[in-house]
């Protein structure tokens, strides 16, 4: 399974049903999923390195957090040690809510960089640079360049050191990086005109594209603000009816702008995707999904995504739905292991 | 004429929807919505900071974007990224980052715009090499933008006191690299700063002030990150003493040939 | 059809033009070569072609082009890429992807080409040069004659009528060359090409030449058949300089037109003794039963050298064979079985400083030593890593070696190919070193910087230095080697008299020894001398 729209897709609805959870059980749920999916989709010798790795930043994201909360704000009831009020910041006490709202927080941190990090594992280098926008072709242009050369640039690093070094280089301070620099850098510009000089002779469009017109970038101003409107209206819990359009609003002229941008660049891709059977089968769930949980929040009674342990602790409330739909992040493992490729 | 000063404006709205997502913690009350995590405060502030990066990227691709410019950019940027996982292998104090010197001297040399390419592009590209794509990537682009685009401002009184060519140059180069060694740190410090949970009222007092909120924050950076900053700016400053001649020597030399050459077909 | 009219061209910077009044036709399904010395203009002359200069490189031109109804100066490259594809001399330099599908469609992606059809044609170059094994591979793993191949393959594709390619073989070994160059007499007769080659050694595409166009600093140009051109120049490829010599004409182009001469059994040419062999003279470098494993594979096995004071040896061997394994084993930098004795000290029992003290390295990229502002700087920072110094005076007078005197205060990169090797050269012996260890030191070199070169060496080995080549360029290291090495697969096959390497190694035998078999004869002087 393997198509990028499909992770890509996937990757969004988790991460929106994320932002909507609270409750500390769904959380774990999600993080725990996310923690087997990145398993799976790990290369053999790679599979105990990334239970390790990510383990031990689990749990040190939220001592951290539920230690920093827990020393910096002071209210909740259940009071478990206090310092000397006088003393700046952390004099008052520490209370169970505080390390509990900290861990919560920690949790919340994890499951989003896991998130991040089973996408890396999904897609490759090359698909991740695929993402970017036709709009932004010449943007891409240049990172796809960044990234051929990458390789070659490491490796006359180590030649040109090695060389200096024979010469007598003790590679010891600051200053010595220089015999290392300058001809990586003289080379690497002589290698940058060839490589345009190369595209140049290949048709690559030298024109600069004429100059955009400002309506189109005032435009995508305004649908960024409208974006960043709307989620205000949304933090501070306003009707949905405010922010809603203006999301709606933003992603839609942002969408139609560069659509317009992208027009103008004549280029045609050489790379096509494939939806295989297991990628239509993902995306066909995806969308139940979403679909689940937009209903979930207009008509049914989304108070169990929230958890608070203030003022006192209590026990989060449970849901079926949402449990359902924490398995989201478990479908891909079936998929990955029967994939037919 | 014209055109100059709406790209003016339009990167000066940009940069402030960028500042204004970051320092949003000190200023906006308290977050009272108790479906929406708060958590995720952060990823929205990331998303936004991508939104303004794009549109500073469309307004530069429309404005000096040549096959030449994407040749020499995609280089540099491979060099830079090359030198940052070299950390390891050449001397320097720990949390070295070399990338930042080269982003100072192509924004200082070639203008703001390459300046910023150089520095969100190579933060961009070292995260996809590594495969470390994350919600903080665009925070960090953003930032490491600004200090390509900023330096480019140091002509002024560069050109303004005669120092071109001058030790004087180099001096204030280094204040710059050490400056932003420091304020990289901040930056980002204050863009994850709401993960930790001190996010906008939550945990201050009620109607505690900003200066309160700044104390608690300076609390918070100097015990997490102010010795990896300090260290950064040592690196600069050490960096941009050594290097920058040479390397402002060999652009110099390339610029004729990087920059759109008029080309004077005369027939006799 | 292309014609050229009065070109004249000059560079934005310069104050003369590189050539006046170039006036002369090209055919259709010709191949033509252009030499010169560097410096020449080769380059400059095949960017005309599509474009590049003057749309590029900016300067003033005039004079007409007409390639195939199309005129590059007014039209600029964009346009010009439809019909003429160029191929670069650096095979690392010119792609922008790292999949070879993807580079070979990145000109039809350009061209704004439906996907179907892109398909379609990136399948037919890809079966045309017969690289289908190479499709889907990434262009970081393929050789170079891949790589080249893959460029010639995504200049092509789509149909071009002219093919131009700036020394495409001068980063190649030789028989990759060869093999580049067949595919590309291939594609000349298939597909009726027209092709336009420069290249500094010129044996290997004589046979496939149609014209020749000699381009000279401040001289007329010469242009026309090759043995016409051939006869008029002075630096050619060995096989034209002995018949030259002889007086045969019409001068032969390949090997087999030579007249055959019946090979000889006397044995007056005999191996010519060198007083190497000398007892007395003492060996600076031993190495005995010399093994490098490296990842679980086996790069060098059983080296067994012994290397005297002022010996030239070269070391020759296909690529991959471990050559340069070799040389960094003598410097320490690799892990080693068996013995490396410099000096009478094992090297494993001497500091890296104690060992680069003795020995000088010029590796296959000379240009990744120059860092200084000035010549004479480069020298110094040497002496200073070594813990040394010397008076300017003493710097001025080595300088003075390599002819570079004039030039104490220039700016290194601002010199010609041949000068900065020389600055380079320099700068690694300024502290007298026993070794000087060479890394392919010929390549994409003209003629006259080599025979500076050789002049050099020859020096060094007067005043006892030991030299170690490594070099794919037989002819240079029949002229200069005292010894040669054959290193292939991690062994050595063959440590002897240079005579008998190059010619009785097929693979390895020089112009001289081909035409006169039988002989120990291997460069052009023995059979003057004969």
């Amino acid at each position: 399974m393997k198509n990028t729209a499909v992770w890509i897709f996937w990757f969004l609805t988790t991460l929106v049903l994320i932002f909507f959870m609270q409750n500390p059980i769904y959380l774990i749920i999600f993080l725990l999923g996310l923690i087997s999916l990145g398993y799976h989709l790990s290369e053999k010798d790679e599979k105990s390195t990334w239970l390790k790795k990510n383990l031990q930043f689990l749990a040190t994201i939220i001592f951290v957090s539920a230690f920093i909360n827990g020393l910096f704000t002071h209210s909740g009831k259940t009071v478990l040690f206090s310092f000397p009020d006088s003393w700046m910041l952390i004099g008052g006490s520490v209370t169970l809510e505080s390390l509990t709202y900290g861990a919560i927080n920690g949790i919340t941190i994890c499951a989003i960089f896991l998130l991040f990090r089973v996408l890396n594992c999904a897609l490759s280098v090359k698909q991740l640079t695929r993402l970017i926008p036709r709009a932004l072709y010449p943007i891409g242009m240049i990172i796809s360049i960044s990234l051929t050369f990458f390789p070659s640039i490491q490796r006359r690093i180590c030649e040109i050191k090695e060389a200096q070094m024979i010469r007598g280089n003790p590679m010891k301070k600051i200053r010595d990086w220089l015999p290392i620099l300058i001809p990586l850098l003289v080379s690497s510009l002589e290698n940058g005109i060839i490589l345009s000089e190369s595209m140049t002779s290949r048709g690559f469009y030298t024109r600069k594209t004429k100059n955009t017109p400002i309506f189109l970038i005032i435009g995508l101003i305004i649908g960024t603000f409208s974006i960043f409107s709307g989620w205000i209206f949304l933090i501070y819990d306003y009707p949905a009816y405010y922010y809603l359009p203006l999301f709606i609003l933003g992603g839609i002229i942002i969408f139609f702008i560069l659509r317009a941008l992208s027009i103008q660049i004549e280029t045609t891709k050489y790379h096509q995707e494939k939806l295989s059977k297991n990628d239509f089968l993902f995306l066909v769930f995806n969308l139940t999904f979403v679909f689940i949980f937009s209903s979930f929040m207009i008509f049914g009674n989304p108070t169990s995504l929230s958890y608070s342990p203030f003022p006192a602790i209590s026990f989060p409330k449970i849901e079926f739905i949402p449990i359902f739909l924490t398995l989201l992040t478990y479908l891909p493992i079936p998929l990955i292991t029967y994939d037919h490729h | 004429m014209k055109y100059r000063f709406f790209s003016f404006l339009i990167d000066l709205i940009v940069f402030l929807i960028g500042v204004l997502s970051l320092i949003a913690p000190f200023v906006f009350p308290e977050i009272s919505s108790p479906v929406f995590s708060q958590s995720s405060y952060p990823i929205v502030v990331s998303l936004m900071i991508l939104l303004c990066i794009m549109i500073i990227f469309i307004e530069i691709q429309s404005s000096i974007l040549d096959s030449k410019i994407i040749a020499f950019l995609g280089i540099i940027i491979a060099m830079n990224a090359g030198l940052r996982f070299l950390e390891n292998a050449l001397p320097g104090p720990a949390a070295f980052s070399p990338i930042f010197f080269l982003i100072i001297l192509t924004g200082y040399f070639f203008g703001s715009r390459i300046g910023f390419l150089v520095g969100t592009l190579t933060i961009l590209v070292s995260g996809i090499i590594t495969g470390g794509i994350g919600p903080w990537l665009p925070a960090q682009m953003i930032t490491a933008g600004w200090v390509g685009q900023f330096s480019a401002l140091l002509n002024y009184p560069i050109q303004k006191f005669n120092l071109k060519g001058k030790s004087g140059e180099i001096i204030i180069l280094i204040f710059y690299g050490a400056f932003w060694g420091l304020l990289f740190g901040v930056i980002m410090n204050l863009w994850f700063w709401p993960f930790i949970g001190m996010i906008p009222g939550q945990n201050w007092l009620k109607n505690a002030s900003i200066i309160t909120n700044i104390q608690r924050y300076g609390a918070y950076y100097f015990t997490t990150s102010l010795l990896w900053d300090v260290t950064r700016s040592i690196g600069n400053i050490l960096l941009l003493a050594s290097l920058t001649r040479p390397v402002l020597k060999i652009f110099n030399r390339f610029q004729s040939r990087f920059t759109f050459q008029y080309r004077l077909a005369e027939n006799q | 059809m292309i014609t050229i009219n009065s070109l004249t061209f000059q560079y934005p910077q310069s104050s003369q033009p590189v050539f006046k009044n170039l006036t002369f036709e090209i055919a259709q399904g010709s191949l033509t070569l252009v030499t010169g010395e560097s410096g020449s203009g080769k380059s400059t002359l095949l960017r005309c072609f599509n474009g590049l200069v003057p749309h590029f490189s900016g300067g003033l031109i005039s004079g007409d082009i007409d390639v195939f109804g199309l005129n590059p100066i007014e039209e600029g490259p964009e346009i010009l890429s439809k019909e003429v594809g160029f191929v670069f001399q650096e095979p690392e330099a010119q792609f922008i992807y790292d999949s070879v599908e993807d580079e070979i469609a990145f000109t039809l992606e350009n061209a704004g080409m439906p996907y179907a059809a892109m398909h379609s044609k990136v399948s037919e170059i890809i079966h045309q040069l017969k690289i289908e094994d190479i499709r889907h591979r990434k262009i970081r793993q393929i050789s170079g004659g891949e790589k080249q191949l893959v460029a010639i393959a995504s200049a092509l594709v789509g149909g071009k009528k002219l093919l131009i390619l700036d020394e495409p073989t001068s980063q190649l070994d030789p028989q990759t060359a060869d093999e580049l160059l067949s595919h590309i007499k291939k594609m000349k007769q298939e597909q009726g090409l027209t092709i336009i080659i420069s290249a500094h050694r010129l044996e290997r595409l004589l046979p496939y030449t149609d014209n020749i166009l000699h381009l000279a600093k401040g001289a007329d140009p010469i242009y026309g058949p090759p043995q016409q051109v051939l006869s008029q120049i002075d630096l050619v490829p060995p096989i034209i300089e002995i018949a030259k010599k002889l007086k045969i004409s019409p001068l032969p182009i390949k090997i087999e037109e030579f007249p055959k001469i019946s090979p000889s059994n006397s044995t007056t040419h005999g191996i010519k003794s060198n007083n190497l062999n000398d007892e007395t003279n003492r060996s600076i470098l031993i190495i005995k039963n010399l093994s490098v494993i490296f990842d679980k594979q086996t790069i060098l096995k059983g080296i067994n050298l012994n290397i005297r004071k002022g010996e030239i040896l070269s070391i020759i061997g296909p690529n991959g064979a471990g050559k340069t394994t070799l040389l960094r084993s003598i410097l320490g930098l690799v892990h080693k079985k068996g013995q490396i004795i410099l000096n009478g000290d094992e090297i494993e029992t001497l500091d890296f400083a104690q060992i680069i003290r003795q020995i000088a390295y010029l590796p296959q990229n000379p240009n990744d030593l120059l860092f200084a502002d000035t010549v004479t700087e480069e020298l110094q920072i040497t002496l200073k890593n070594h813990g040394l110094e010397k008076s300017q005076e003493e710097l001025v007078s080595f300088l003075s070696r390599f002819n570079l005197v004039d030039k104490k205060n220039a700016y290194p990169r601002d010199l010609s190919i041949g000068e900065r090797q020389r600055v380079a050269i320099a700068a690694i012996t300024i502290f007298e070193p026993e070794i000087i260890l060479l890394d392919e030191p010929t390549r994409g070199l003209d003629y006259s910087t080599k025979s500076a070169l050789y002049t050099f060496l020859k020096a060094w080995s007067d005043q006892g230095i030991a030299v170690i080549l490594i070099t794919h360029d037989v002819e240079f290291a029949a002229q200069i080697a005292d010894r040669v090495t054959i290193l292939e697969g991690g062994k050595i096959t063959f440590t002897g008299h240079p005579r008998v390497a190059f010619t009785q190694f097929k693979p390895y035998q020089t112009q001289t020894a081909r035409i006169f078999p039988g002989r120990n004869w291997i460069t052009t002087q023995d059979v003057v001398n004969n």
